[in-house]
């Protein structure tokens, strides 16, 4: 993940996509994956090359989940909102990780330093409960062991 | 037959043989999602190491997934002479030592871990595979070669029939294709079963150019993996089917729309298409026929809605995937307002069996009005989370029983979603229902993709609602005031009633907002309120007891319980007062009691100190 981008790179990055040819979701996940979010700089610049406005290109960015307007925390744990995950005390975790974190769901820490956000079911229901600790799956969650993991990417306890 | 495929398929068989009669052993690693959420990968790095360290005449090749998701992860062993395999189970990454040293060292078995004898002849202690109760009733035709190929290597989906239904289907007109789909009776596989043929009849006398296909693996329903399993497993398969398709319908380009949650299946795609293009299978003049068609594999970006054709179309043309008010059909304006046909990846996939088996051969399969079989996946309250593939009618209960193992703890069934969050709920006493469509629609429900999931009676059927509303209201789209803000009025008067504000007059709004939500544009708002309308239908009183006695019979409800300790000299309450995110426990002098007021019903206490800490209702 590189620094704030420069309008040069942006510019670059962007410059062989087309808004008629389907592009603008490609681009933008190009973009998020090189920097880790969408910048507004970034907004403006991609829809100068699509020839369209920053308020259609923000209107794409607000509308999917997965982008984020801001740089990722350094830590994140993502919850897992499938029902499998549910029917075994799923959302008692995620009351008690927003409590331990000191976050709401989908925010983050002050300093970037953790995060937490809502996942979305991939499958793998024999692990549930389950979180993404950092993208790895931790499965068979009980809510004390939420807490510890939460602790833990607190930079606290000794989980 | 078409010579170039002849030559482009015996050329990969020789290699694929060549690799397996190498006289050495030949190992397959199920390394799908749900193996790498097991540590797959982690196996992986050992058994190449170990078979490294100790000079093993042995080769790892990485596969798809059988199916057996909760025994991830799985492996066959095939003899250098090869003439046994045995399929092996939870080879994580801890028992790897053991099993090199037992099975490729010692050249032994290891029964414990045996799911059963793929290839050659069985043995007292290890069954054939297919006698395996969870392979058993099953017929494997999409699934048939999931875990036994390669998926990032084309000459193993060649060497097992790939692309040879395509090459059948070159020498037929379209109307012939056409035909022969309807004929088959193949139904859309995303849940609405419209009879495939039709639809891609649709495209077909469509009267712009050019036209598009669309294959949607967006498969957003939580507790649906079955194209995951597919497109991880074979993805050859669902291009097979696209250029079926393409022939059928004279497109010459197709999109298939992969959600992000799912990267492994995009990566796998990927490099499926790039194979096919380099072996003359995509791109111009395939095969030397002059027909023309290519694929774009396009990730999504997170949005539920996306499921639906025209949210999906919106979202590739570079919009808000928000759905589109029809008509105009996608098969008149779909992809840049040009003619083009949407189909599910098992729909897709499906079509090169029809080719190979024949209408008849095919549909024979199923007793049931809908045919062919249907792959699900089974989740929840269950022993057994996997997928599996059977023909439609089975009843749901065998599902359970038969595939899921049951409930856990065999705590009683209460009911089961037969297929996504906009299917809605059914109650245990509506559990001998066929797996096919009718059912379903008459009780105004559907039976949606795939995903299965089960719940017991320790669930709240008023939580659930609330999770499957609260589901739809994250994800609507926005367009239809009756959908948008008739979910976010639904979840308030859910939650109030979960939290024990629920009054009287509460149900009959939540039936007026019913009525109201089926006004909305798409299947989103429509079906938004369905598991509401199903479970006022079956599981009313539950509802009635939490408004009349402020009572939830399940005590689940945060919001309907207290925590309170009952053993206050128990020596693991310190554990639990640790354990508290918001230091609710307190220490009155050596006896430790509970903060109500600070106290989030998280019940991270019960799970430390169960002996100590008691539920109990709280307005009653």
């Amino acid at each position: 993940m590189a620094a704030e981008p420069t309008t040069r790179e942006l510019r670059d990055l962007v410059a062989e996509y087309e808004f008629e040819r389907g592009h603008l979701l490609p681009a933008l996940i190009e973009i998020q994956e090189r920097y880790g979010y969408v910048s507004r700089e970034a907004m403006e610049v991609l829809a100068r090359q699509m020839r369209t406005t920053p308020a259609l290109v923000y209107g794409a960015v607000s509308f999917y989940a997965d982008f984020r307007t801001e740089p990722p925390p350094e830590r994140e744990i993502a919850w897992c909102s499938g029902p499998a995950c549910r029917l075994r005390g799923g959302d008692r975790i995620r009351e008690a990780l927003q409590y331990t974190l000191g976050i709401p769901l989908d925010g983050q820490s002050e300093d970037g330093a953790y995060g937490l956000r809502l996942g979305q079911c991939n499958g793998t229901c024999s692990e549930a409960p389950q979180v993404w600790l950092d993208g790895e799956v931790v499965g068979h969650l009980t809510v004390a062991k939420a807490v510890a993991i939460a602790r833990d990417v607190r930079g606290e306890g000794d989980a | 037959m078409n010579d170039r495929f002849t030559a482009i398929a015996s050329e990969a068989r020789e290699r694929w043989e060549a690799a397996r009669a190498g006289g050495r052993e030949q190992i397959n690693l199920c390394l799908d999602t749900s193996s790498l959420a097991r540590g797959g990968a982690e196996t992986l790095a050992a058994l190449r190491d170990a078979i490294s360290a100790k000079g093993l005449n042995a080769d790892v090749t990485t596969t798809g997934s059988w199916g057996f998701c909760w025994l991830e992860p799985t492996l066959s062993v095939r003899s250098a002479a090869g003439t046994r395999t045995v399929l092996y189970h939870s080879v994580t990454p801890d028992r790897v030592e053991e099993f090199v040293q037992t099975v490729l060292v010692e050249a032994g078995e290891l029964p414990e871990l045996a799911l059963g004898v793929v290839e050659g002849a069985p043995s007292d202690q290890i069954a054939p595979l297919e006698d395996h109760p969870y392979m058993r009733g099953q017929i494997r035709r999409l699934m048939a070669n999931c875990g036994q190929i390669d998926p990032e290597n084309i000459d193993h989906a060649l060497a097992n029939g790939a692309y040879e239904g395509f090459v059948q289907a070159l020498d037929m007109e379209a109307e012939a294709i056409i035909e022969l789909m309807l004929e088959s009776g193949l139904g859309g596989r995303g849940g609405g079963g419209f009879p495939a043929g039709r639809k891609w009849d649709f495209l077909r006398n469509a009267t712009a150019d050019p036209r598009y296909l669309v294959c949607n693996a967006d498969e957003g329903d939580p507790g649906a993996w079955v194209n995951r399993i597919l497109m991880e497993g074979d993805p050859h398969l669902i291009i097979e089917g696209m250029l079926i398709s393409a022939l059928a319908t004279h497109a010459v380009e197709g999109y298939i729309y992969i959600r992000h949650e799912y990267p492994l299946a995009i990566e796998r795609m990927n490099i499926a298409v790039e194979q096919a293009r380099e072996r003359g299978l995509l791109g111009e003049d395939i095969l030397g026929s002059g027909k023309t068609f290519d694929l774009v594999v396009f990730t999504g970006a997170g949005s539920y809605v996306c499921g639906e054709e025209t949210g999906l179309i919106n979202s590739i043309d570079g919009y808000r995937g928000m759905p589109r008010i029809r008509p105009p059909f996608p098969a008149q304006a779909g992809l840049w307002n040009l003619p083009t046909n949407v189909n599910n990846v098992e729909t897709y996939a499906n079509a090169p069996l029809v080719l190979r088996h024949g209408a008849e051969g095919w549909s024979s399969v199923s007793t049931d009005e809908a045919k062919g079989t249907k792959m699900f996946t089974i989740s929840g309250a269950v022993n057994q989370a996997g997928c599996i593939e059977i023909p439609f009618g089975l009843s749901v209960r065998d599902l359970l029983e038969t595939y899921g193992g049951g409930t856990p703890g065999g705590v009683a069934l209460k009911g089961y979603q037969p297929g996504g969050p906009l299917s809605g709920v059914l109650p245990a006493e509506e559990a001998d229902l066929p797996l096919t469509l009718g059912p379903y629609r008459e009780r105004g429900m559907f039976l949606g993709s795939g995903g299965i999931v089960f719940f017991d009676e320790t669930t709240s059927v008023v939580d659930l609602c609330t999770y499957f509303l609260g589901f739809a209201e994250d994800e609507s789209c926005g367009r239809c005031t009756t959908c948008f803000q008739g979910t976010q009025r639904a979840v308030e008067i859910l939650r109030r009633i979960a939290n024990g504000g629920g009054r009287e007059t509460d149900l009959g709004k939540l039936e007026d907002l019913i009525q109201t939500m089926i006004w909305s544009n798409c299947l989103h708002g429509q079906f938004a309120p369905t598991t509401v309308k199903l479970a006022l239908r079956y599981f009313r009183e539950e509802f009635e007891i939490l408004i009349r006695e402020k009572r939830d019979p399940t005590r689940s409800l945060p919001g309907m319980i207290t925590y309170e300790i009952t053993s206050p000299g128990d020596p693991a309450l310190a554990e639990a007062a640790a354990i508290c995110p918001t230091e609710a426990i307190v220490d009155e002098g050596a006896r430790h009691g509970i903060v109500d007021e600070l106290c989030i019903r998280c019940g991270a206490c019960a799970e430390v100190a169960p002996n100590a800490v008691t539920v109990r209702d709280r307005f009653v």
